[in-house]
């Protein structure tokens, strides 16, 4: 048995941890904010005022989406980094400086949603301290310039850590003339060059023009632009969170079945495709929107289906590599060799579940990228139930899986309660089953997402089969069992944390696969050329749909101003709401 | 590049089905014309809204045979019109705007899904094949009261359907001897000539005209009772058109008294 991660580099286990932990207390305030929203908005129990829902959602989506998969990620990309090169990074003050800047951040960010919860906000920086604007912050709602600045800070800290991994590459580089990138960092490095380019979006959406005007120091913006600056972002970042449960499929997931990956240049074509065509999707999240030209939509949705073919090439090398270790281990016959697969194994199981609810979430993602078969489900509760067969469990079930191979390596303990484990990981499928069962169902009958109380005066739902009541059951018990596992997950760690006098039985050590990078091409580790390229496309598929919304509206819109989200701004609008309803009666 | 025989059959299967997927999606778009939502409107300031010819006074306007358009603001938390009517089995184009955030505009379990992005005007076409009523809400989060925004869609038969308004007047008093005038002004929204008939009561007279209004134009009728045969004191009026119907009332004062009486009209 190797020596621990721990003892190797115990400096960079401890920054690990430090993200592990940041990630690990967001999931467990999501996790509660998850329930919390599964309950009332079914109206099987209410306990919070509906206009707070929408605290506790915007609580939900920055804490899991942003947080809590960010922080694996960084945890997990370090530990990739500096077990694959073997070395730690050039100087690791930056690192904790990167860290640092992405704690801050989120810190700033979750006061400014939480203080929603609170009857008498404070006043912070000229504005109620308040961020009731969801994670996708919509201009012209507006939250507090705290939310805009902690989301900033979070961004910044995430682009260093990008560079710091690229540093530690370059010294490894100088150190080791002509050697292939271990694949890991391959893994990592096209990671974070994805994450560079689609993320400009956001940042010039948040620094040149929403920061500014929560400020007051613009008086505009243009609601279609900043939109569009966000999806430029927001469909990058959903394979920014998808890609650690990629990296973890690739290498810890064979060696877990008793075997090796089975293609190591397919993996690099994978991830490759992936800083290819993740960023020039993004305007299919906005079919619906007026002011895009069809011809883009177009043109989104052709990029997109490509964006299927990684998804694909990893089913195939995910199950060959199973399938190879099933035999390593003596499993034998076409379908026989499943039995012979380690399911006691909680790490071995969380993904191997995981990767069988991505699979139907990718199936209901090809829906969703069917632009004309978008307009039945655009904004339904059918988008989140892709949501969380994505994000919600291909992501979160298989770091949670991996934590329970990784945190062992990263604490010198034994992991607690491995039976507990393996109840944890399937009752989190069982749970997300149930959940995305109902919202996909109920999504087509077009009850819509993002809300407190999807029940309406004017009409009710033709649910054809079942009944809304069966539908609300489902989701509401979906969504305990998946509080329920959350919180038993949190728990393990908490116990392993603290289970000092063991030794860890995990053995760290990841074969290399099959078809080694020899097979491969040298071209594929040409960084420069895949940013050139996914540069090019970014533009082609960007620059026209930019040009025209500026064109159309202006850089700063029609005298567009704030709409704060506040007690005040409430009475304020059902003023305003009576004085309409006495001009039209 | 070396790759497993599998491995390329399978790549080769994922791109016909990636392929065969665009070719699908074509095909609805060019083959069955479901066309998206796209820039060809003009962008429109939402403080100018209200002084627009379209979006100052949303509503449902013919504008062609078996052609309508529904202009529509999304504002927080209501919709105008509400509720929006509309004829079935005709093409009905919406035009929706909204005058302070993103709101969404959806009519559940069909695909008349859009959003409503402040400065932008979404245009979509559709068509309902029978008549009855459809719940319109809003479907991105828009504030604190975004779970009670929602409209009404009210799909009316064809012969049921129509543009037609009513007003009428009287004055609110009149002197003994004096006429009393109703006015009435029928509008027809539609293009097809209203064919018609006024029908109209004050006090216990009756009077009856038929009527046609030209498309897209306004008929005024009078009718006159003396107010010699009413007598002293407050008297009903009622005119109908079709199903529309206006009343209220008008006063007969004695010269001796100067009392005003509150006379209704709408």
């Amino acid at each position: 048995m190797t020596a621990l991660f721990v003892d190797e580099y115990p400096a960079e286990a401890r920054l690990v941890k430090a993200a592990f932990l940041s990630s690990f207390i967001a999931f467990g305030i999501g996790a509660l904010f998850g329930i919390i929203q599964a309950l009332h908005r079914t109206d099987i129990f209410r306990f919070i005022d509906s206009i707070k829902y929408y605290t506790v959602l915007t609580g939900h989506g920055v804490f899991l989406v942003i947080a809590f998969t960010i922080f694996f990620l960084v945890g997990l990309y370090q530990w990739a980094v500096t077990d694959s090169l073997e070395r730690g990074p050039v100087d690791i003050r930056f690192t904790w400086f990167w860290y640092g800047l992405m704690a801050i951040g989120s810190f700033l960010a979750a006061i400014s949603i939480l203080a929603g919860f609170l009857e008498q906000p404070p006043m912070v920086l000229g504005a109620e301290l308040r961020a009731n604007v969801l994670f996708t912050f919509y201009a012209p709602l507006e939250a507090n310039p705290l939310y805009y600045i902690g989301l900033a800070l979070f961004l910044v800290g995430t682009w260093l850590a990008g560079i710091d991994w690229f540093r530690t590459w370059w010294a490894w580089r100088d150190e080791n003339p002509g050697e292939r990138i271990p694949l890991r960092t391959f893994m990592v490095l096209t990671t974070m060059m994805m994450f560079f380019l689609g993320s400009v979006g956001v940042i010039v959406s948040i620094l040149v023009f929403i920061l500014p005007w929560s400020l007051e120091i613009t008086e505009s913006l243009n609601p279609l632009l900043t939109r569009t600056l966000f999806w430029f972002f927001g469909h990058m970042i959903v394979y920014f969170w998808l890609l650690p449960a990629y990296l973890l499929w690739y290498s810890v997931l064979p060696k877990l079945s008793g075997g090796r990956l089975f293609s190591d240049p397919l993996a690099r074509v994978v991830f490759i495709l992936f800083v290819l065509l993740s960023t020039p999707v993004g305007i299919h999240h906005q079919y619906m929107d007026p002011g895009i030209a069809e011809g883009f939509k177009f043109i989104a949705m052709t990029n997109t289906m490509f964006l299927l073919l990684p998804s694909f090439l990893t089913a195939f090398t995910v199950v060959a590599s199973m399938e190879h270790g099933a035999r390593q281990r003596g499993g034998e016959g076409r379908f026989n060799w499943l039995q012979a697969l380690p399911w006691r194994n909680p790490a071995f199981t969380g993904m191997a579940l995981a990767g069988l609810v991505f699979a139907f979430g990718g199936f209901t993602g090809i829906v969703n990228a069917g632009m004309n078969i978008n307009y039945l489900v655009h904004n339904a509760l059918w988008i989140p139930g892709h949501i969380h067969a994505q994000v919600g469990t291909a992501t979160a079930l298989t770091l949670m899986a991996g934590s329970y191979w990784l945190v062992p390596q990263l604490t010198g303990n034994r992991l607690v309660g491995r039976q507990v484990a393996l109840f944890q990981v399937v009752l989190w499928f069982v749970g997300i089953v149930f959940m995305t069962n109902s919202m996909f169902r109920a999504g087509l009958v077009g009850v819509p997402r993002r809300t407190a109380e999807p029940q309406y005066q004017g009409f009710e739902y033709d649910v054809p089969v079942g009944s809304m009541g069966e539908l609300n059951a489902q989701l509401a018990l979906g969504g305990t069992l998946l509080f329920i596992s959350a919180m038993l997950f949190l728990v393990l760690m908490l116990l392993t944390v603290f289970n000092n006098d063991s030794e860890p039985i995990v053995d760290g050590t990841l074969p290399p696969a099959l078809s080694g990078p020899e097979d491969s091409p040298q071209v594929l580790d040409n960084l420069r050329l895949w940013f050139g390229i996914a540069f090019a496309l970014v533009v082609l598929a960007y620059a026209l749909p930019l040009a025209g919304i500026v064109a159309q509206s202006g850089l700063f819109g029609q005298d567009i101003p704030p709409f704060p989200v506040s007690s005040e701004a409430v009475m304020y609008l059902e003023f305003g709401l009576d004085y309409v309803g006495a001009l039209v009666t | 590049m070396r790759i497993h025989q599998y491995e390329k059959i399978w790549i080769a299967g994922a791109m016909i089905l990636i392929v065969g997927f665009i070719v699908t999606i074509t095909y609805g778009s060019v083959g069955l014309g479901i066309t998206m939502i796209g820039d060809e409107e003009e962008t429109i300031a939402p403080d100018e809204l209200n002084d627009d010819e379209q979006f100052g006074e949303p509503r449902v306007e013919q504008v062609g045979e078996n052609e309508y358009a529904a202009y529509v603001v999304a504002q927080t938390f209501i919709f105008q019109p509400d509720p929006i009517e509309i004829p079935a089995n005709n093409e009905i184009t919406f035009y929706v705007t909204s005058r302070d955030v993103i709101h969404g505009f959806y009519v559940p379990g069909t695909n008349i899904n859009a959003m409503a992005i402040p400065g932008q005007v979404a245009e979509l076409t559709v068509e309902f094949d029978e008549p009855g009523e459809h719940g319109l809400i809003c479907h991105e989060y828009c504030g604190s009261g975004h779970h009670t925004m929602e409209g009404l869609i009210v799909v009316q038969s064809e012969d049921e359907f129509d543009l037609t308004e009513l007003s009428a007047e009287t004055p609110d008093t009149v002197a003994p001897g004096e006429q009393i005038q109703l006015n009435a002004t029928v509008e027809n929204g539609q293009l097809e000539p209203l064919e018609t008939t006024v029908n109209a009561e004050i006090g216990d007279q009756t009077f009856q005209q038929d009527l046609t209004v030209d498309g897209k134009s306004t008929q005024n009728v009078t009718f006159t009772a003396d107010s010699t045969q009413l007598g002293v004191g407050e008297h009903d009026w009622t005119v109908t058109v079709d199903d529309y119907e206006e009343t209220g009332t008008v006063e007969v004062v004695s010269n001796e008294t100067d009392e005003q009486a509150g006379g209704d009209e709408s």
